[in-house]
C-alpha cells in the first residue's frame, strides 16, 4: 500500500447546531479518490477542512506529513495544496495566464520566469495554451473551470481537492475535464467531489461515500459495486421492499435492496452500490 | 474530443518560495495593474500634457526655482486620486469577484496580500516623482532660472500619491464595500481641492497634503518660511500609518506591524505639529524679512557704465537687466548717455508669501527699482522705469511726471522692443493703446494722458532710428521740466495732441 498522502482521524465540525462533520476518518494515497453524497453529506465540509479552509472541532490530520494545526504546518499544508472550489471565483477582467499567474504568487512561487513557465505549463496542461491571452470573462464555462483547474493545479501540488469540477459543464466538456482529472491523478492525490457515479467509476482507484457527515463507505469502486451484489432485481411492478426503484428504458423495473425470495437479479452497478451505502441516511431515492 | 491529453509536461523547478519575496512578487504585479488601469493612464496622461502645456511658457521663462517646486504640488493629486480609486478597487477585487474564500486557502496571508497592495503604489509614487522631476528640469535648464528648489517641496507631489494610495487600500480593509472610494474621492476633492484657499497656510491648513500658497512676488528662498521639510516628513508618516494600519487591520498581529503602525504615527504628528507651529514665522523670519524689506544684503556686480545689486540668487539675471538699461540709454542724449546707474532689486518682505504691499519709488538720484520676477510684462515695466530715471533723475521724480517728458520717457521705454506697440499695451493697465492710463513700474505707476498716448503711438509707428536722432539733438528740451506734449511733438516730428493735456493746463 502507498504511503498515504492524508491521514485524517476523527475529524468532526459543527455549525451551529448541525453536525457537518461526524468523526471522519480516511487515508488518501496518490490517485484519485472520488467523494460521493448526497446534498448536506459534508462533502465540501470536508474538502474545505483538509484545504485548511475552516478548522475541525475535533479530531487531526496531516498532509504529507504536515500537521495544519499548527501555523506554520498549514502553510505547508498550503504550499503543497491545489484546491479547486465549488464555485470558483474568477477576477473577470484578467486573462487566463495573468490569474493563473495571480494564484502562482499567492502560491509563492516568487521567481518571475520559472513562473511563468510554470503558468504556461498548466495552462497547456488543461488545454488553453490558445487563449492564454483572453480575458476570463470572454471564456466559456467549460474553459473557466479549466482555468480554475490549472490555477490549483500550478505549482505542482502533491495534494489536489477538487470539488464537484464538472457541475454545469455539457457532456462533450465533462469528457474533456475527466481526462484532465486522470492526467492530474497521475503521481499525486486527487480528492474529487461528485455527485457523478459515472465519474467514479471511470476515474478513481478509490471511493469514499459520505452521508449525514460520516462515512459511510472506504473503498474501491469494484468493492462499492460488490456491495450490490445479488441485490438488485428487475420486476414488472416496482417492489414495495426495494430501497430504490425505477422503471427503465425497457419498461421493467430495476429494484436495489433485499430482493424477495425467486427475484430475477441483474448485474449492479457503482451506482447501485451507492445507493446501498447510504442505506439508512437521510438521502431519498425516488422512483 | 478534440484534445486528448497523450503527454504531461513536466512540472518546471519553480525557484525558492517565500513570503517576503511572494509580497515583493504580488507588488509588482499589482503595481502594473495598477499603472495600466484606466483612471491612472487617464490621470498620469493629463498630467503630462499639463506639465508640457504649463511650463512651455511659465514664468515668461524666467523662472525662480523656489516657485518652481511648489507649482509641481497640485497636479499630483489628480494622480493621487486616481491612484487611490485603483488602489482600493484592486484591494476589493477578492471581494467583488467572490475569490476571497478560494484565495483564503492559498499560501499568502491576507496581510500579506494587504502589504503587496500597498507596496504596489509605490511606482506610482514613483512615475509621480519623475513627472516633478522632469517638470522641475525643464524650468531649471531654463536660461533664465535662478534661484533653488526644496527636495522637500519637490516630495509633495510623490508623497501626496503615495498617502492616496495607501489610503485607498486602507479604505478597502476598512470598509469592504466598491462604492465607498468615490464617495471619498467626491469628499476628498472637496475638502482639499475647493475647500483649501490657495493663500491661507494657517496651522490647520498644513494638514492638508498640498498646501498651494503662491505669493504676487517671488521671495529668496530663504525668506519663504514654508515648513516643507516638516510637512514631507508629515505626509510620509501619514502614507506609510495609513499602509501599516491596512496591514494590521488585514490580520498582521505581529511586532514589526504594530511597531510599524506606532513609529509611523509618531513621524505624522511630529511633521504635523512642527509644521503648524512652523507655519508663523519665527521671530528670526520675521527680522530676517524686515532687513531684506529694508536693507537687505545684496550683491552688486557691474555691468558696462552701471551697478546692479540683487539678492545673491538673482546674480545670475543682472546681465539681463543691464542688457534692458544699454538699451535705453543708448537711445538717450545729453548727460543721460553716459550716467551711471545703480539698479537695486528690491522686495517687500515684511508680509511672507502673502504680502502685496506696493514699493515706494526710490529718492535717490540715478537709482532704479527691479523685481524679483522677470520677463513677460516686466520688462517693459522695468524698462520705463529706467527711461523714467534718465528723464527725471529719480524713480520718485519720474512718477510725478505729467508733462511732454513722458512721451520720450515712453519712447525710450518702448522703441527698442521687438514689438513695441504691443509693449505699450501690456505696460498699461488698460492694455490698450489708446487713452490716459496708468502704466506700471516696479514701483510707484506712471500716467499718460490721452494726448501723450497718442503722440506715443505716433512715434513707436514711425522708425526708430529717425525718431532717435531727434531724441538726441532735443535732449535737453525733451527732457526740461514744464515741456509740453505738444512741442514734444512738434520737436520729434509728428503730429501733437489735438487739445492741451488736462495736468498741463
Amino acid at each position: 500500500m502507498n504511503h498515504p498522502t492524508v491521514s485524517a482521524s476523527g475529524l468532526s465540525l459543527h455549525y451551529g447546531r448541525t453536525r457537518a462533520l461526524d468523526d471522519v476518518s480516511l487515508r488518501l494515497t496518490p490517485g484519485v479518490t472520488g467523494l460521493l453524497g448526497p446534498n448536506g453529506a459534508g462533502k465540501t465540509t470536508l474538502l474545505r477542512v483538509l484545504a485548511t479552509a475552516v478548522p475541525a472541532d475535533r479530531g487531526a490530520f496531516t498532509v504529507l506529513g504536515h500537521d495544519p494545526g499548527t501555523a506554520s504546518g498549514r502553510q505547508e499544508v498550503r504550499r503543497r495544496l491545489g484546491y479547486l472550489p465549488q464555485t470558483p471565483g474568477f477576477h473577470p477582467d484578467f486573462t487566463a495566464f495573468e490569474f493563473v499567474d495571480y494564484v502562482a504568487i499567492l502560491k509563492e512561487l516568487t521567481d518571475r520566469g520559472a513562473r511563468h513557465r510554470e503558468v504556461r505549463r498548466v495552462l497547456e496542461e488543461v488545454d488553453l495554451a490558445d487563449v492564454r491571452g483572453r480575458r476570463i470573462k470572454k471564456l466559456s464555462g467549460g474553459m473557466r473551470q479549466r482555468v480554475a483547474l490549472a490555477a490549483a493545479l500550478v505549482g505542482d501540488p502533491g495534494f489536489l481537492v477538487l470539488d464537484e469540477p464538472t457541475v454545469g459543464l455539457d457532456p462533450e466538456q465533462r469528457m474533456r475535464f475527466r481526462e484532465l482529472v486522470a492526467g492530474a491523478g497521475e503521481g499525486r492525490t486527487v480528492l474529487l467531489s461528485t455527485h457523478q457515479t459515472e465519474d467514479v467509476a471511470m476515474l478513481c482507484h478509490r471511493v469514499v461515500v459520505m452521508a449525514a457527515g460520516a462515512v459511510r463507505f472506504d473503498g474501491t469502486p469494484a468493492e462499492l459495486t460488490a456491495r450490490a451484489a445479488g441485490r438488485v432485481w428487475s420486476s414488472t411492478e416496482r417492489d414495495a421492499g426495494a430501497k430504490a426503484g425505477w422503471r427503465t428504458g425497457t419498461g421493467s423495473f430495476r429494484n436495489v435492496g433485499d430482493p424477495p425470495a425467486g427475484a430475477e437479479l441483474a448485474d449492479p452497478t457503482l451506482e447501485d452500490g451507492y445507493l446501498l451505502a447510504l442505506d439508512g441516511a437521510d438521502a431519498e431515492v425516488s422512483a | 474530443m478534440s484534445a486528448v491529453l497523450t503527454v504531461t509536461p513536466p512540472a518546471v523547478e519553480t525557484g525558492p518560495r517565500g513570503g517576503t519575496r511572494a509580497v515583493l512578487a504580488l507588488a509588482r504585479f499589482e503595481a502594473r495593474r495598477l499603472l495600466l488601469s484606466i483612471p491612472v493612464v487617464i490621470a498620469f496622461v493629463a498630467y503630462a500634457a499639463w506639465i508640457v502645456w504649463r511650463t512651455r511658457s511659465s514664468w515668461d521663462g524666467y523662472p525662480a526655482l523656489q516657485d518652481v517646486d511648489r507649482a509641481t504640488q497640485s497636479m499630483p493629486m489628480l494622480v493621487g486620486l486616481a491612484v487611490l480609486l485603483s488602489a482600493n478597487l484592486a484591494a476589493l477585487r477578492s471581494v467583488r469577484h467572490g475569490t476571497e474564500n478560494h484565495l483564503a486557502v492559498l499560501v499568502m496571508t491576507p496581510w500579506r496580500r494587504t502589504a503587496a497592495h500597498a507596496l504596489s503604489v509605490v511606482p506610482a509614487a514613483l512615475l509621480t516623482a519623475v513627472c516633478v522631476a522632469g517638470q522641475f528640469a525643464w524650468e531649471a535648464f531654463k536660461p533664465g532660472a535662478v534661484g533653488r528648489g526644496s527636495p522637500a517641496e519637490l516630495l509633495v507631489g510623490p508623497l501626496t500619491v503615495l498617502l492616496f494610495g495607501t489610503f485607498g487600500v486602507l479604505l478597502a480593509r476598512v470598509i469592504r464595500s466598491a462604492p465607498a472610494a468615490p464617495l471619498v474621492l467626491v469628499l476628498l476633492l472637496f475638502t482639499l481641492v475647493l475647500g483649501t484657499a490657495p493663500g491661507g497656510a494657517s496651522g490647520l491648513s498644513w494638514l492638508a497634503p498640498v498646501v498651494a500658497e503662491t505669493s504676487p512676488d517671488t521671495l529668496p528662498s530663504d525668506l519663504l518660511g514654508r515648513p516643507a521639510a516638516w510637512h514631507a516628513l508629515y505626509l510620509a508618516g501619514a502614507a506609510l500609518c495609513a499602509a501599516f494600519l491596512a496591514v494590521l487591520v488585514a490580520g498582521a498581529r505581529n511586532l514589526a506591524v504594530r511597531a510599524g503602525v506606532v513609529l509611523t504615527l509618531a513621524l505624522a504628528v511630529t511633521g504635523g505639529v512642527m509644521q503648524a507651529g512652523g507655519a508663523a514665522p519665527s521671530p528670526e523670519l520675521t527680522a530676517a524679512r524686515e532687513r531684506a524689506s529694508v536693507r537687505p544684503d545684496l550683491t552688486c556686480v557691474e555691468h558696462g557704465r552701471s551697478t546692479y545689486c540683487a539678492f545673491p540668487e538673482w546674480e545670475p539675471r543682472t546681465g539681463t537687466w543691464a542688457g534692458v538699461v544699454d538699451r535705453v540709454q543708448s537711445l538717450t542724449g545729453g548727460s543721460a548717455h553716459d550716467r551711471r546707474l545703480v539698479v537695486r532689486q528690491r522686495i517687500d518682505a515684511r508680509y511672507g508669501m502673502e504680502g502685496d504691499a506696493a514699493i515706494p519709488a526710490l529718492t535717490d538720484a540715478h537709482q532704479v527699482t527691479v523685481g524679483t520676477s522677470w520677463g513677460g510684462n516686466r520688462v517693459p515695466e522695468f524698462s520705463s522705469a529706467v527711461a523714467a530715471v534718465l528723464v527725471a533723475g529719480t524713480e520718485d521724480a519720474g512718477g510725478e511726471i505729467c508733462d511732454g517728458r513722458m512721451v520720450t520717457l515712453m519712447w525710450l521705454s518702448l522703441s527698442w522692443q521687438d514689438d513695441p506697440l504691443n509693449a505699450l499695451r501690456r505696460v498699461r493697465v488698460d492694455d490698450s493703446v489708446r487713452g490716459s492710463a496708468v502704466v506700471l513700474s516696479p514701483t510707484d505707476p506712471l500716467s499718460m494722458t490721452e494726448g501723450q498716448t497718442d503722440v506715443v503711438r505716433r512715434l513707436l509707428e514711425n522708425s526708430p532710428a529717425g525718431v532717435g536722432e531727434q531724441v538726441k539733438a532735443h535732449w535737453d528740451e525733451l527732457t526740461s521740466p514744464g515741456v509740453t506734449t505738444a512741442r514734444a511733438a512738434e520737436l520729434l516730428g509728428v503730429a501733437g495732441p489735438e487739445k492741451a493735456d488736462s495736468c498741463e493746463e
